[in-house]
């Protein structure tokens, strides 16, 4: 692999309440290479935006990181003081969120936005930064940039808003993009334009970028590797083309499975029975252990560490192996 | 006269003017939103005719109609025979009512969260006066939760203590309770992850198995379409575009439309695809583009196409496709 720019280990996110911490990321650990894009994928509450909450240290009270470490570049950033990581944020690692008004200030002209963020983080003059900032626009495919440039974000369309929120991102050139659910708000030949979009650029600049979504169609066409997530842990991460043709993890299998394609028509889709355990439930063990189709003893009793199982690393205990012996 | 349902015509305006004083002010005139336009089809009993597009095309509007709960501007809705405007059919129609129900996207926010889901289920069957005596009810509550995989002690539970799935299973089983034959299904599966998302499909196509039942399924997700559907009909900007049997549809797509957007799914089997994306978003249907509205953002458009708007003829509304350009 090439350099690995983001590197967490063990990452551990607990929410404190009243009746004890919650763990809502369970001892999660991946590598993004320098123009990688890793897909982090799951169902709702899996952990999957939590976990890119926590690698830009956006955890609010009362979430904490209980445990592991993350590192930009082999540099620790989960405990550097608020101000030292306001400056790594935007500077180093950039952000890319579902709802690209939440993220423009609709007060403000786009252009604004982007030359205060330029000169914040980069000290380009005023007059140097409105240029670079018509290039970014130009280079996210904004039509007449010169001109849009003065634009507020309501004259915006919603895809043209997420591709300013791009260049935002883009703006100071950082080594990691957080891209969480980026195009989950638009409609489907928008969204085909944007991850078109963010895959060149990540090419082009040798971004890594972390790429939170739960549609695995998004997945399967943007990522290089895959992280599949489920309960707060990590239960198979491998290389895109294998871990969606040949998936591992019985519940990799079965979410596989329930995903209606437009390629091929299915009779019935597989269905996994059940759904996803809340914090306060996480059964012991393997948390998939009440709804997998191959649990055993071991499985209810013991968590399973991920091992590598051909190209992926897979935390099943029907991977292991002595369970292959026996 | 020989379709289940029939459309024919269906037209609906919205009136989206500033309010009066302001347009005497700013001299403006008054202006409106066409949502749907010349909408005509019709659906087989036993079959599950599906309308997909993206957002604002009109989708939403046209089920609205359909089941009665938006008057049409103009045209003409009947169901088996019985016209869901013709004043003088409202005995008939009160008698059809029952025999047509909807499920909405949101199963949480269409149930009343003091009411126990006994009581929730038991709605139609009070208000329609079909079953007498409280002992009758609760069984035949407890026969449909069964008949949605639910057990029939959750009666007694409040919505809230559910899960989305379950939330929708219930809202099925509502649906059914006045002994529908026609379900109209807006985005029932959007607000679901994937592996429950799975379940409620297989559930639908069981009961639609077992009961006969007609389904409307509206759904911007053509993947979740091809696998439910018998016919699909793709909107665009208010306008039906295209209708073929699904399996024509996703085989072989012919209007220019349809054709961008089944190519514009992110699918399962793409991995690593690179592809050119279409340009161009969806125009403001306050002020959509004279002649064909695909017309901007279409490849074969010539000056007929922007002048003309163009018949559905022949399961398609294109002049391309018409005169043998495509």
């Amino acid at each position: 692999m090439t350099e690995t720019i983001l590197s967490v280990r063990d990452l551990t996110v607990a929410f404190d309440t009243r009746r004890g911490p919650l763990t809502a990321i369970d001892r999660v650990s991946f590598d993004i290479g320098r123009g990688e894009i890793l897909g982090v994928v799951g169902e709702s509450g899996a952990g999957k935006s939590v976990t890119g909450s926590a690698v830009i240290g956006l955890i609010d009270r009362p979430g904490r990181i209980a445990g592991g470490e993350i590192r930009l570049r082999g540099e620790r950033i989960d405990n550097l003081s608020p101000e030292a990581m306001r400056r790594v944020r935007g500077k180093r690692i950039g952000m890319i969120f579902q709802d690209p008004l939440t993220s423009l200030d609709p007060l403000f002209r786009v252009g604004d936005q982007i030359v205060e963020t330029l000169r914040t983080h980069t000290g380009l003059s005023a007059k140097a930064a409105r240029t670079r900032a018509i290039d970014l626009l130009a280079e996210v495919g904004i039509p007449a940039p010169e001109r849009r440039i003065d634009g507020y974000p309501h004259e915006f369309s919603g895809g043209m808003r997420q591709r300013v929120v791009i260049a935002l991102a883009l703006a100071a050139e950082p080594e990691l993009i957080i891209a969480d659910e980026p195009t989950t708000a638009l409609d489907v030949s928008v969204q085909a334009q944007i991850i078109t979009l963010l895959k060149r650029l990540c090419r082009e600049h040798g971004t890594a970028v972390m790429l939170v979504t739960h549609d695995m169609g998004v997945i399967a066409e943007a990522a290089d590797r895959v992280a599949v997530m489920y309960a707060g842990r990590v239960a198979e991460i491998g290389p895109v083309a294998s871990v969606i043709a040949k998936p591992h993890h019985p519940y990799a299998v079965g979410l596989m499975g329930a995903i209606p394609t437009l390629s091929q028509e299915a009779e019935r889709l597989s269905q996994i029975p059940g759904s996803m355990p809340r914090l306060t439930a996480i059964p012991k063990g393997c948390a998939f252990n009440p709804r997998c189709p191959k649990v055993f003893a071991r499985c209810r009793v013991e968590r399973p560490e991920p091992i590598p199982v051909d190209a992926s690393r897979v935390a099943c205990h029907l991977y292991d192996a002595a369970e292959r012996a026996a | 006269m020989s379709a289940y349902v029939e459309v024919t015509d269906l037209r609906r305006r919205f009136d989206v003017s500033k309010p009066w004083l302001n347009r005497v002010i700013e001299r403006e005139p008054r202006k409106f939103l066409t949502a749907v336009d010349r909408v005509g089809f019709a659906i087989e009993k036993g079959e599950t005719f599906a309308i997909v597009g993206e957002s604002g095309s009109g989708k939403s509007t046209v089920a609205r109609m359909v089941v009665g709960l938006l008057p049409p501007t103009a045209g003409e809705v009947t169901i088996t025979g019985v016209s869901m405007t013709d004043p003088r059919q409202a005995a008939a129609r009160r008698r059809l009512r029952a025999r047509i129900q909807m499920i909405f996207q949101d199963p949480y926010a269409s149930m009343n969260p003091r009411w126990r889901v006994g009581k929730i289920i038991a709605e139609p069957i009070r208000a329609f006066d079909l079953i007498r005596g409280e002992g009758a009810i609760r069984a035949r509550v407890g026969e449909l939760l069964g008949l949605v995989g639910l057990h029939p002690d959750d009666a007694r539970k409040y919505p809230h203590e559910f899960s989305g799935g379950q939330r929708q299973r219930v809202a099925i089983a509502r649906a059914l309770a006045s002994q529908a034959e026609f379900l109209v299904g807006d985005e029932p599966t959007s607000a679901l992850d994937v592996s429950v998302q799975a379940q409620i499909l297989n559930l639908m196509r069981d009961l639609q198995d077992r009961l006969g039942l007609t389904y409307l399924f509206i759904s911007h997700n053509l993947a979740v379409v091809r696998h439910m559907a018998t016919r699909v009909g793709v909107m665009y900007l208010g306008r039906l575009v295209e209708v073929a049997s699904a399996k024509d549809l996703f085989a072989a797509p012919r209007h220019p439309y349809t054709r961008m957007l089944l190519d514009a799914v992110p699918d399962l089997a793409h991995v690593g695809r690179a592809r050119v994306p279409v340009s161009g978003e969806i125009p403001n249907p306050i002020d959509p583009p004279p002649g064909c509205t695909f017309n901007p953002r279409c490849p074969l458009a010539n000056d007929r196409c922007r002048t003309e708007v163009p018949a559905l003829l022949d399961g398609v509304a294109c002049h391309a496709v018409q005169e043998g350009r495509a």
